[in-house]
């Protein structure tokens, strides 16, 4: 688990604070050799793995890379590009040409205005952050229906837990569809209910994502999913 | 700044207001908690901090001696500022007073000096010579909705406990200053097209126009505002009139009983 | 420095007015993450001064001329609330608190790792609710805090500690009396953890011996209050225990 909390592991670090000798280990995010020695460079919990020493940070900005399923929403339209809000420090850009419609040069208002949410891929990011998205792919979308939510972006592993375990109970707890995006911003799709209890389990995982009681409460949580008062 | 409003926000708030349900689980006319704390801040003469849900609020009172205008001789005077700067929330950004500052400044100015609560005339020295000009400036630390309610409780409990400096001045003995009521202001917002008490911040967002009433201990007017783009009925505002005269009697204890302490 | 001689700062028993050795600062308490719409925050009580500090970003940075295309710009923003002093001070920007917030800056670029975030900025918003005396090094301490809680990649934190001078004597942490009244003041900007400096002003008269007293005042000022800040920062996070 990323969150290097089980029993005697459990470290957490400041920005300046030594972590160890760098002798013949590799310096991972969150880190820096500096003399004989790794310092960490980030609030967060020491990971030591393949000879790796690393700081999961606390609290993060999404940073885009390529490949990652986000859900955005549409912040400026021109003739021929959408500009997209996708939770980081920059913008995303989508231009005609990785839309999933044919776009005529200067209808692109007609098929997405702004404050509209869609399901996108980042197809690139070069080192100056200019971010290019595209909807091209299976299941990429404008989403016209369900609610949107926020999640800390150090907490998604939490929230998918191993092999999205975790994520596949909270949707079968409230019978909801649920796509998280590596930016942070959650869809979810169901009845009120459902969506209500989806909303308390996210809040749950800011306030406790980091802590050893988060499975223990999220059991608890289970206990008054739509679905259980049902049956 | 303009913020984003997802549509999804949007229709959610409607789904939700179909429903008579809220995001956060309240229901219409029911407020978050409120956490008052007077007498907080060490340089001012007077001051409370209100934290309302992730609205933070402080407010802190400061006397000053000044000749008083010609034409009101023998009045003191009172001046109310709010100040929205960056601090409180990413959407606001560096530079002069916005107009959203100074209009909430002035809706809680309003609700304060008119209700009347401060007597202009006791803040006299010397007629035509020396008065007390009282300041009382807000300071939000945290938006996280409905800042306009934080902002009228944090200034009127900040002035319910000041303290007239009158001996760093010297012009006599530092006494309480006298303050002859309790003017509470509610706010309503229309979200998911009906009106909703205390708005949090996501309701701000996909929200409409916004209504401030501001009552006395009388349970008279002493302030209105309605702000932002949208329209209401004389049917709608009785409503929430109603509801305005129930909240603020529950705050009006929530003052007094800091005072006790 | 006020520079008025005729005043009495130490006590016969060689003790300060408000009972402290020379070398003892005032008592100070950090909280982490206390602002909610903020990225990053921190509220540090030193003495009787309040500062709250907020952090937002890496942002795109705007307007484009400030953008730099190698790195993060941190645009800082020292204010102090109209009711934080004895005499009210009138709202909006001053000389001194451009200064401030100039210098505070330049002070966190040097920690911050902002090659990381090209074309970006980081919000960084110093605010003074009460002063006493010492406000700049509290509004630094209070703004490495809050980037931290950020989750800023940084290569230590920054301490703001200050010592001075008064009746010819050198002491740690002036309050507002002894900054008044005292001969010298020395507020300085200290990485715990390497010991480098990175924020340095000085006003007032001191002899070189003097100036190598007090920087070592406020060295060991200084890790008293780095402790404090890393307190404050496990404190938010940790176990869960609070």
């Amino acid at each position: 688990m990323s969150n290097g909390q089980n029993g005697a592991e459990l470290r957490l670090v400041t920005p300046g604070m030594a972590i160890g000798p760098s002798a013949g280990i590799r310096v991972g995010s969150g880190a820096l050799a500096q003399n004989d020695t790794i310092i960490a460079t980030r609030l967060g919990w020491v990971k030591e793995f393949n000879n790796t020493v690393s700081v999961d940070p606390i609290n993060s900005a999404y940073m885009p890379r390529s490949g990652d399923l986000i859900v955005a929403t549409v912040a400026e339209v021109r003739n021929n590009l959408w500009f997209m809000n996708i939770n980081g420090p920059f913008q995303g850009l989508l231009p005609m040409s990785l839309a999933p419609w044919k776009v005529e040069f200067g209808a692109a208002r007609q098929h997405m205005g702004i404050g509209d949410v869609v399901l996108a891929r980042v197809q690139e990011v070069d080192e100056c952050h200019n971010v290019v998205l595209t909807m091209k792919g299976v299941g990429l979308r404008r989403l016209t229906q369900g609610s949107l939510h926020s999640v800390p972006i150090n907490h998604l592993e939490r929230l998918r837990g191993e092999g999205n375990a975790t994520l596949q109970r909270l949707r079968d707890a409230c019978d909801c569809r649920i796509i998280v995006g590596e930016n942070g911003k959650v869809w979810v799709d169901g009845n009120s209910e459902g969506t209500a209890w989806a909303r308390q389990a996210f809040d749950l995982v800011l306030k406790s994502g980091h802590k050893d009681t988060f499975e223990a409460d999220l059991t608890a949580l289970e206990k008054n999913a739509p679905k259980n008062g049902d049956a | 700044m303009v913020e984003l409003v997802p549509t999804l926000l949007r229709q959610e708030l409607a789904r939700l207001a179909e429903d008579d349900q809220r995001l956060d689980g309240r229901a219409q006319w029911e407020g978050r908690e409120v956490s008052l704390e007077v007498d907080c801040l060490y340089n001012a003469e007077g001051s409370a901090k209100v934290v309302m849900g992730k609205t933070i609020v402080y407010a802190g009172v400061k006397f000053e001696l000044r000749t008083p205008w010609p034409d009101r001789p023998s009045q003191g005077s009172l001046m109310c500022g709010a100040e929205l700067r960056p601090v409180a929330h990413r959407k606001y950004e560096p530079g002069p007073p916005s107009p959203e500052s100074i209009e909430l400044g002035r809706v809680v100015d309003r609700g304060i000096r008119e209700s009347g609560c401060i007597d202009m005339e006791s803040l006299c020295i010397v007629p035509g010579e020396k008065v007390w000009g009282v300041m009382i400036d807000i300071h939000v630390l945290s938006d996280g909705g409905n800042i306009f309610d934080a902002c009228g409780l944090a200034a009127i409990a900040a002035l319910r406990t000041a303290i007239v400096p009158a001996e760093r001045f010297d012009v006599g003995e530092d006494y309480k200053l006298k303050v002859n009521g309790t003017p509470i202001m509610s706010s309503f917002t229309r979200v998911g097209g009906r009106y909703i008490y205390d708005p949090s911040e996501e309701e701000e967002l996909g929200g409409d126009e916004r209504i401030h009433i501001t009552l006395g201990d009388e349970g008279h007017l002493h302030s209105l505002q309605k702000g932002l783009r949208g329209v209401f009925t004389p049917a709608e505002f009785a409503e929430i009139f109603d509801v305005a005269h129930q909240r603020c009697t529950d705050l009006r204890t929530l003052v007094a009983n800091q005072e006790g302490n | 420095m006020g520079g008025y001689g005729d005043v009495q700062l130490l006590r016969d028993d060689g003790l300060r007015l408000d009972g402290r050795k020379l070398d003892e600062m005032r008592p100070v308490s950090i909280e982490a993450g206390i602002l909610p719409a903020a990225d990053g925050s921190a509220m540090v009580t030193h003495g009787l001064n309040v500062a709250v500090a907020a952090v937002y970003g890496p942002m795109e940075a705007h307007p484009r001329k400030i953008q730099r295309q190698d790195r993060a710009v941190i645009d800082v923003r020292y204010n102090m609330a109209p009711f934080s002093t004895g005499d009210r001070i009138r709202p909006g920007y001053n000389r001194r608190s451009r200064e401030i917030s100039k210098v505070t800056a330049e002070a966190l670029e040097s920690v911050v790792l902002v090659e990381r975030f090209p074309r970006s900025k980081i919000r960084v918003e110093i605010e003074i609710l009460a002063a006493e005396a010492g406000t700049r090094c509290a509004g630094l301490t209070a703004a490495a805090v809050a980037l931290a809680d950020a989750g800023i990649p940084m290569r230590d934190l920054i301490v703001g500690v200050a010592s001075g001078k008064v009746e010819g004597i050198v002491v740690l942490d002036l309050d507002k009396a002894e900054d008044n009244y005292g001969q010298a003041d020395l507020p300085v900007g200290i990485l715990p953890n390497t010991g480098e400096i990175a924020f340095l002003q000085m006003d007032g008269d001191l002899s070189p011996d003097e100036y190598n007293l007090a920087m070592e005042y406020n060295f060991k000022a200084a890790a008293e209050i780095h402790e404090i800040m890393v307190d404050a920062l496990k404190r938010r996070y940790e176990g869960g225990e609070n």
